[in-house]
């Protein structure tokens, strides 16, 4: 039997970091996975993660799983792909297939690092083609490069459904609308925002009736719920669709661990059973640890951390770290965690109202409600100041663990601070000299600049832009507001692309000078 | 596993506008074969398993585990069950592959 | 349809183009994809019927889970085609119940 230091189930970015972390203290590692490719969901975020420069912060999902997946292989760490483990025992004997057969290996440690799974919602015609799971579509546009359809409806407004409804756009499908059963938008708010600006309708308190058709999705019908999820007779809308979405969350994907006779607990009744773990994701057997989403489901910014931390842990346990350098570590990863648990998404938050932002200014109960600020109250916060000249708006309302935007600025305009969750600040004193660094670097794509008097009575707005095709300087449309309604004309100033931006566009637009803050999108053409 | 209430009342099984849903993908089990079920004894998700096959398909209850524990939760009055035994092999293989077991080689 | 250009992942890479059949009918993809993702951009999106009810079955996790888009590739029935590589002259077959039955 083939003995390992360290066994990783899943090449995932849990996975990927606690072996990089082991492997650096000097484990001998083994990775397995199923997939053909190794990075497990990481290669199909294709949108800029949050956090702060530790957490990698304005990097795209995918460039952090190949800078991953670069560390190990230069570790000597090794992955078995197309391997997936079909068997996990006390002894922490893992039993894997290759090819043809199946091998059985021997892991002095092993972090269980398998993910997590779609849940899944039923509705009258659920089992047609052309209803698939968010993650589905995800991987259909962005690593197969084939749309999973035209016309999409999204069920579920967690940041799964928004962040895959704003890709599948940029894919150049059409989104028809995104729903939720719940009474709020579950989802950051940036990311709601950024859907509903381009014209897309949030139905909240509103749940799927029935997928139509008979061999394939040809519409649907969604209708309003009462407070007992009931639907409201007479609430039904239609629409032509080919696609319906699901994202109405993950389970964590904690089978091998149970089967491997680790304790489970619920958090609460009917919660869900987890695997019940130390600080370090130890489980109730000695040496074997569980990492990432299958040890509660979080953003993948955490699930790379809580690798790091079980990696460090084996390496201490086997004594190929000492105690001190173990410690050291783990202090410094536990830091880097706890600063992502903060904030209004903060696990203590799940499931509650919070009326208030750590600031004490009232949280957007209109952007809960309908994916976008309402224009009067964008200028309770503290990144939005009206003075005259080029200078950000940043319309970021919620605690969320980001700060981007602070390193971006050449010229100190924007303050977030070190408790990352803090709104951010613009300091009018500072010089804005329009350069768009924090337009670009926004993960939340909500920063925009504004010059309130560019002459001829008109403003001009610069929006972060993430679609093709790319407009072009003088082209003639019409400027969108918050909620994606047109309301002026708008012509295209400038178009500026740059490599530090990675892959966003900054686009200007001209508009009448009442009109600089509300035209938050732009769109080709005339008004209809 | 832990031991089941039998002495519960959970009372008559009454039909729904959606029983004929279907929950179970791969073996096509409905939401009314699965109530049904538990007011027929089948106070658990295993029972519930072998009996009806839902969750034993193709995917292993990949998509419908959590769907039938929530049924059979709902049907039974209760906020939280075990889920099912989790057994080897984890994910679908063929018998040759399965059986060609390398060892250790 | 096929993404072709992507404003954040650009151009696709160049892939070699493959001939298979599906149903016995010709279909051009690219040598690797999955063989869902080269059915998908042809426009099918009906992978198999069941066996109890007879009812359509599409795409639905894309990436091995749940089953539900297992065909007959080569002859081989519950091939997930999700994640099964194209190669040039696979005969993809739609899957009627649990693969030895026709329609």
């Amino acid at each position: 039997m083939k003995r390992y230091d360290l066994i990783v189930i899943g090449a995932g970015p849990a996975g990927l970091s606690a072996a990089t972390e082991a492997a650096s203290h000097g484990l001998r590692v083994a990775v397995f996975d199923e997939n053909a490719r190794p990075g497990g969901q990481l290669f199909k975020q294709i949108h800029k993660f949050f956090g702060s420069k530790e957490h990698k912060a304005k990097i795209r999902g995918y460039d952090i799983g190949r800078e991953l997946l670069k560390e190990a292989e230069s570790l000597g760490v090794e992955v078995f792909l197309n391997a997936p483990v079909i068997g996990l025992y006390a002894e922490k004997e893992v039993v894997a297939r290759h090819a043809d057969g199946v091998r059985h290996y021997k892991g002095d440690t092993v972090i269980v690092a398998t993910g997590a799974s779609e849940n899944m919602l039923t509705f009258e015609g659920w089992t047609l083609p052309g209803v698939m799971g968010a993650g589905a579509a995800q991987t259909m546009m962005n690593i197969n490069r084939v749309t999973p359809g035209e016309r999409v409806l999204m069920l579920g407004s967690g940041n799964v459904g928004l962040v895959v409804g704003y890709q599948l756009i940029q894919a150049g499908c059409e989104l028809v609308a995104i729903i939720d059963a719940a009474p709020r938008v579950g989802g950051y708010g940036v990311h709601a925002a950024k859907v509903a600006r381009t014209g897309v309708p949030f139905y909240l308190s509103h749940t799927v009736v029935r997928a139509e058709g008979t061999d394939r999705v040809t519409g649907v019908t969604i209708g309003e719920v009462d407070a007992s999820w009931q639907i409201i007779a007479g609430s039904e809308k239609h629409f032509d669709v080919d696609t319906i979405c699901i994202a109405v969350g993950l389970s964590p994907s904690t089978q091998l661990l149970k089967m491997a006779g680790a304790d489970m607990a619920e958090p609460a009744a009917g919660a869900g059973f987890l695997p019940v773990c130390s600080a370090t994701g130890e489980t109730s057997i000695s040496g074997l640890y569980a990492s990432g989403d299958v040890s509660g489901i979080e953003e993948a910014s955490s699930a790379m951390i809580e690798g790091r931390i079980s990696g460090v842990a084996a390496a201490g346990k086997l004594g190929f770290a000492d105690a001190e350098t173990v410690e050291t570590r783990l202090n410094a990863l536990e830091t880097a965690l706890s600063a992502l648990h903060e904030g209004l998404f903060a696990p203590r938050n799940r499931g509650k109202s919070v009326p208030l932002t750590d600031e004490g200014i009232d949280n957007s109960q209109h952007l809960l409600k309908n994916g976008y600020l309402a224009d009067d109250e964008v200028a309770k916060y503290p990144g939005v100041k009206r003075v005259s000249g080029v200078h950000p708006i940043i319309e970021c309302t919620q605690n969320i663990p980001c700060n981007p935007c602070q390193d971006a600025c050449p010229k100190q305009c924007i303050k977030v601070g070190a408790n990352i969750v803090a709104l951010p600040v613009f300091d009018e004193t500072s010089a804005c000299i329009g350069c768009g660094q924090c337009v670009a670097a926004c993960s939340g794509q909500s920063i925009f600049l504004v010059n309130d008097d560019i002459g001829d009575n008109l403003a001009s707005v610069t929006i972060p832009y993430e679609f093709l095709p790319l407009p072009e300087k003088g082209d003639v449309g019409t400027a969108l507001d918050r909620s994606g309604t047109p309301i002026c004309a708008a012509t295209v100033t400038d178009v500026r692309a740059a490599k530090a931006f990675d892959h966003t566009s900054l686009l200007t637009f001209s508009v009448p000078r009442d009109e600089y803050m509300r035209a938050r999108f732009w769109k080709k053409g005339a008004a209809v | 596993m832990s031991a089941v209430d039998r002495t519960r009342d959970i009372g008559e099984y009454v039909p729904a506008q959606d029983d004929d849903m279907i929950v179970c993908r791969c073996e096509e089990i409905t939401k009314g074969e699965i109530r049904r079920a538990v007011h027929d004894g089948m106070y658990n998700v295993h029972e519930v398993r072998r009996l009806l096959r839902c969750g034993m398909g193709l995917c292993q209850g990949q998509t419908c585990a959590r769907l039938v524990k929530s049924i059979v939760a709902r049907e039974l009055g209760v906020r939280s069950l075990e889920d099912a035994t989790a057994r080897a092999p984890m994910r679908p293989i063929e018998m040759s592959v399965f059986a060609n077991d390398g060892g250790g080689e | 349809m096929r993404i072709a250009n992507h404003p954040i992942l650009g151009e696709p890479e160049v892939r070699e183009k493959v001939t298979f059949t599906h149903d016995g009918a010709e279909i051009e993809g690219y040598a690797g994809e999955p063989i869902a993702a080269a059915l998908r951009a042809a426009g099918i999106v009906i992978h198999r019927y069941t066996k109890k009810y007879h009812a359509p079955r599409g795409i639905f996790c894309a990436i091995g889970r749940c089953t539900d888009c297992v065909m007959v590739v080569n002859g081989k029935p519950n091939v997930r085609t999700c994640v099964t590589p194209l190669e040039s002259g696979m005969t993809v077959d739609t899957q009627y119940g649990a693969g030895g039955e026709r329609a």
